[in-house]
């Protein structure tokens, strides 16, 4: 809602308060300051002249060269309008002048002397836009006779006045006006409030008025005027709409939205002469219906939509938007000013329907004051005689303003418990009957009945916190509450840090991407077709929710890549999105049900579960010194997963370590992808990108994705999970022992180590891979895989001979499987 | 006969001169080893007469103890040189950059959301978590936001093509409801998340944004409570000294509502009037707009099965996005989704 400081003024006594001080009294009270506008800002130096003399320009058809004065000085100018007379009053921009600003952001302009095809301009004659007065630019400022002559235009017009706009809080209605804002204001600071008197209507009988839908209407009111002149509004009129932002059209439209802005009831005006009977039915519409509207479009009606019809058809869809055929023309003689107080939600649903958004459904769908039409009809009706030299008719009204809004008791003892400060009740009294509350005392409790404006006050809670606004929020003081509780984080929320902080140490950088991905994926982990769409999603290419980490972790890479990093690494964690029943729910059942939600009705919601994703490019170590040419591999995202499955699998049971199976997607490298497995379930997957696939995306290979789903190993850590107990260290020195096992390409480094793992048996401490070899000493089709082994005894020093025992049973071990021991 | 005396003076000449630990042990050898002259005495030993044995003896034994001198001195200066040698050699330039394991950076978000959730955790709150594709009832309806209210529309939701009422939670308030319907109070949970909202992207909206829930309910919970909770997480995420100040707003959830400004650490003053030129990160006001709070509305606690006649509570909720961009100078929320690793190290 913008609202003109001086319109303000004029209803709340501000005593001269400083815009800044209004803004913060605003702002610190529940009105939200969204921007201060000037419009007009940066006009200087044009004063008021009256033409004396117009003739064309001798060099140009559609200029015109016009002497006017100040009443001393003569000036002659240049002016390309024609919407003048010799005699007019009209706003000189003098040279020297300056006007706002022509575009948004730009400095005001000052006026030189200018020739314009041979004639010497000397400043010009300013339309409305120009001056920031409206949209007109069709031809200059005329202004009243009365104008004083030689005036500042700043003086006669309130031109570059502060406009305090405010964003209007979806519970108060009330506050889409000037009256509303003053109201609250006069309330905050405890000032007086000047509501305009209106006339009282005498007479009725000009329309037949019926409401067949008082579910939908509670009050319709009508007041006929005739001989309005239907033409431009005074200079005061125009400029407050503009202030506004609402386009000036002529006096009678004008006029309501004058009052809509000025009260807060959207109002009508029908050419009386139009509307058949003279009737007016409320009414739900019917199917199949149809109405054009003030905007020429025909509007196909629904019957929850309601209507105004005369005796023959439909003239106005209620709240919204009046109808085209009885709109005021410039030849009608007798109108008749309606205004309606109509169902909020019938009219939001109507304008969401239709996608017909106005300045009345805006209002209205919002709740207007249900005692304000009577009032506005009749602000209207006086303004028209005042602007349009209207001459008022007949009265009508159907339905009423209503009973008084129901009672609300509250216990002021109470409202100072939640507020956490003492505020008497007589204080409490005092403040709710500055809002025009009606406040009566019932042994000690305060039944407040509100004011027919304020339709959001119907709770205890809601009068609490009206007591604290006017009490000031700045009165309440800080204090800790006394509540006894337990905080801190569980198991499994610590667990997630780690998962972090594995892929943290090992050198990739956590990443936060947008979920949204279109209908091609690289897939991840178990990969589905399942979608979850979006019914309104944010780009149209992207309309579903990730299935998978994969792709937003490629865009990241795409960027580094484009922005000329040699290699990089990142990770994600958080939730991919799969619909309920996803076979991806194999993977996470086996564990456990905790990765489920439900709605309030027990349905399962879309099946989220949290998962760690990894993507690596390039070159390891960036401009290192020591490891230049290392780039990113499979093995180091295989790392990462490796230990977050040991950071967080229940220790010593070896059945929770991740095992790995090549396999074959589309996508990626053949030989270098494998899924990961967790006691027999898919629960990850680790790849290179196919070279095709990394050069449609213009990545410089290796290219390497993983992802892993780590709610089954959030699974069991529950919070009684038995710590983990301490091993006796062996005291006697450790021997370390290398064996090659020489086998076939097909044989696994996984199968050779457990042959390894078997001939040592219990004294084996530790295994490492160290190196594998191929070539003349293996012969084809063979590889040597080197491990190092450290075994040792918790009873003894082990000898030559324990060593040599041990070897000769890795060698028996590797024969099972098609290996041999190299010695 | 050999002349030991003189033989010595030569032995000792030898050994002085050596220039290296193998041209000593050379030296070594030639004049005590098995061919040399003292060998040579030693063997005659046997032919002498007693008298001239003993002479002879006297004077291997001065020979042996003079040259074992010699050459303990001398063997001592050349390993001392040796390993000064070495050193020498093994010198490095220690200004080389260090051979530095660069581990990653958590996101500036993470930081920010862990910072705030252990500022809670120390006040004693839990940690809650909820879905982020969400029943529409737990995003609005048990909070007091039926169907046709406006703040519905104001807020963007994105929904999701389902037979149920789902939606991309656009607040991470439905987990309030979640831990009221489970839990009866005392209550104290903080609630990090991701939520959604219909927004075009742009330098300061994002369709994807982070936010911190809390709640508290008990007996007798009052707003004075509220304001000195969130003065202490003011003081936690933006320093010391910090204060806040409660301005009345509208949440449907809660009421009384406030937004909640704390005040600016940069100019740290508030020059009155609003003046963009006068500070970058308050325009001059000395407050900054931070998060949204109230106390939590009777129809909430209702909804959720808790006595609003017994208890009471209050709610807020913070943007990690907001904080990150004030308490770090991010001009632009898109580098927080675009990861690029110099914006990601740089935290």
């Amino acid at each position: 809602m913008k609202v003109p400081v001086s319109w303000l003024r004029s209803f709340v006594d501000l005593d001269g308060m400083p815009v800044d001080e209004i803004i913060d009294v605003m702002s610190l009270n529940g009105l939200e300051v969204e921007e201060i506008l000037r419009p007009g800002h940066g006009t200087a130096g044009v004063r008021v002249k009256r033409v004396i003399e117009r003739e064309p320009h001798p060099d140009a058809d559609k200029l015109q060269v016009v002497q006017v004065t100040d009443g001393d000085t003569e000036t002659e100018l240049v002016c390309g309008a024609w919407n003048f007379e010799v005699g007019d009053l009209v706003a000189h921009a003098e040279v020297g002048a300056t006007i706002p600003p022509q575009q948004a952001g730009g400095e005001p302009f000052e006026l030189a002397a200018r020739k314009i095809r041979g004639v010497t301009s000397n400043g010009m004659l300013c339309s409305a836009r120009e001056l920031q007065l409206g949209e007109d630019h069709e031809g200059i400022i005329v202004l009243p006779d009365d104008a004083p002559l030689g005036a500042d235009l700043t003086d006669v017009l309130p031109v570059g006045e502060p406009v305090i706009d405010v964003a209007v809080l979806s519970d108060r209605g009330d506050h889409h006006s000037i009256l509303g804002i003053a109201r609250e204001l006069a309330a905050i600071l405890d000032t007086s409030l000047s509501v305009p008197e209106v006339p009282v209507p005498d007479t009725d009988g000009a329309v037949d008025l019926t409401i067949h839908a008082s579910d939908g209407c509670s009050h319709f009111a009508t007041w006929a005027v005739e001989g309005a002149r239907i033409g431009p509004s005074p200079w005061w009129v125009r400029q407050r709409l503009a202030q506004c932002g609402i386009r000036a059209i002529n006096t009678v439209v004008d006029v309501t939205n004058y009052v809509m802005l000025e009260l807060g009831q959207p109002l009508h005006a029908f050419d009386l002469d139009q509307l058949e009977g003279p009737e007016l039915h409320i009414r739900w519409a019917e199917d199949g219906e149809t109405l054009v509207t003030l905007d020429d479009q025909t509007r196909e009606l629904a019957p929850t939509d309601l209507v105004i019809a005369d005796a023959s058809r439909i003239v106005s869809l209620a709240g919204v938007m009046g109808g085209a055929e009885t709109e005021v023309s410039a030849a009608t003689d007798r109108v008749l000013i309606e205004g309606a107080i109509w169902d909020p939600s019938t009219i939001r649903r109507t304008s969401r329907r239709l996608n017909l958004v106005s300045e009345a459904s805006l209002r209205f769908e919002r709740g207007v004051d249900p005692a304000g039409a009577r009032r506005a009809v009749a602000r209207a009706v006086e303004l028209l005689e005042d602007v349009a030299g209207a001459t008022r008719g007949k009265f009508d009204e159907a339905g009423g303003e209503g009973a008084d809004r129901g009672s609300v008791t509250v216990d002021p003892g109470r409202v100072s418990r939640l507020l956490g400060v003492e505020v008497p009740a007589d204080t409490q009294r005092g403040y709710l009957e500055r809002l025009g509350c009606a406040v009566a005392d019932d042994d000690g409790s305060l039944v407040v009945t509100p004011p027919s404006w304020r339709g959001d006050l119907v709770r205890p809670a809601d009068v609490a916190e009206e007591v604290a606004r006017l009490h000031g929020y700045e009165r309440i003081p800080a204090t800790l509450p006394d509540t006894r509780v337990v905080g801190g984080l569980t198991r499994q929320q610590r667990a997630e840090r780690e998962i972090r902080a594995a892929a943290l140490s090992s050198g990739f950088h956590e990443v936060t991407t947008r979920p949204f991905s279109g209908d091609r994926v690289l897939e991840g982990v178990t990969p589905s077709d399942g979608r979850v769409s979006l019914v309104n999603p944010v780009a149209k290419d992207t309309p579903y929710m990730s299935p998978t980490l994969v792709e937003g972790l490629l865009g990241v890479v795409r960027r580094n890549v484009g922005q000329g990093r040699p290699g990089v690494a990142v990770f994600e964690y958080a939730r991919i999105f799969r619909p309920a029943g996803d076979p991806i729910e194999e993977s996470l059942k086996a564990f456990g049900e905790g990765w489920r939600w439900h709605d309030h009705d027990e349905r399962q919601l879309p099946t989220q579960p949290r998962t760690l994703g990894l993507a690596a490019q390039g070159a390891k170590a960036g401009q290192g010194w020591l490891d230049a040419d290392e780039v990113w591999s499979p093995y180091d995202l295989l790392a990462v997963f490796d230990e977050v499955a040991e950071r967080l699998a229940p220790p010593d049971d070896p059945t929770w370590q991740l095992e790995r199976a090549a396999v074959e997607r589309e996508g990626y490298h053949p030989g270098r992808s494998a899924v990961l497995r967790l006691r027999g379930t898919d629960v990850g997957f680790v790849g290179a990108l196919h070279p095709v696939e990394a050069d449609r995306r213009d990545l410089p290979e290796p290219v390497i994705v993983g992802e892993l789903l780590v709610e089954p190993l959030l699974e069991h850590l529950v919070d009684d999970v038995a710590p983990v107990q301490a091993r006796p260290l062996v005291t006697h020195p450790a021997l370390t022992i290398d064996v090659a096992l020489a086998a076939p390409e097909d044989v696994t480094y996984e199968d050779l180590a457990a042959a390894a793992r078997a001939g040592a048996g219990d004294l084996l401490d530790e295994l490492w891979f160290f190196d594998e070899y191929r070539g003349e000493q293996v012969g084809p089709g063979q590889r040597s895989v080197a491990m190092r082994l450290r075994l040792q005894a918790p009873d003894r020093q082990l000898t030559d001979d324990d060593a040599d025992a041990v070897i000769a049973a890795v060698g028996r071990e590797a024969e099972v499987i098609g290996a041999t021991l190299r010695r | 006969m050999t002349d030991l005396a003189a033989v010595a003076e030569e032995a000792l000449a030898a050994v002085r001169t050596a220039d290296s630990l193998d041209e000593l042990d050379e030296v070594r050898v030639r004049y005590t080893g098995k061919r040399s002259p003292l060998a040579e005495a030693q063997s005659s030993m046997r032919d002498l007469e007693p008298d001239q044995r003993r002479e002879l003896g006297q004077a291997i034994n001065e020979y042996k103890e003079r040259f074992q001198d010699a050459y303990d001195t001398r063997h001592a200066e050349l390993e001392a040189a040796e390993l000064e040698e070495r050193l020498e050699e093994e010198r490095l330039d220690l200004s080389l950059p260090p051979r530095r394991v660069r581990p990653g950076r958590p996101h500036l978000i993470t930081q920010v959301l862990d910072e705030i959730v252990d500022a809670f955790v120390g006040l004693g709150y839990r940690v809650a978590d909820g879905p982020e594709a969400e029943a529409g009832p737990f995003a609005f309806d048990l909070l007091n936001i039926p169907p046709d209210h406006p703040a519905r529309q104001e807020m963007d939701t994105v929904y999701v093509d389902d037979d149920a009422d789902v939606v991309l939670r656009p607040h991470t308030s439905p987990v309030q409801v979640r831990v009221m319907l489970e839990q009866q109070p005392p209550i104290a949970v903080v609630v990090p998340g991701r939520v959604f909202r219909a927004d075009t992207i742009d330098a300061t909206h994002s369709p994807v944004f982070h936010q911190v829930e809390g709640l508290l309910v008990d007996e007798g919970v009052t707003m004075a409570d509220l304001r000195g909770t969130l003065q202490a997480f003011a003081r936690a995420v933006f320093g010391p000294g910090r204060d806040v100040r409660l301005r009345p707003s509208m949440f449907p959830f809660t009421e009384p509502s406030a937004e909640v400004d704390v005040s600016c650490g940069l100019c740290r003053a508030g020059v009155g009037a609003a003046d963009p030129d006068a500070c970058r990160v308050c325009s001059g006001t000395g407050w900054i707009e931070v998060l949204g709070a109230g106390m939590v509305d009777p129809f909430v606690l209702d909804a959720c099965g808790i006595d609003p006649d017994t208890h009471s509570g209050f709610a807020f909720g913070v943007g990690a996005e907001r904080v990150a961009m004030l308490r770090h100078g991010v001009e632009d929320i898109r580098h927080l989704y675009d990861g690029d690793v110099r914006f990601l190290q740089r935290f």
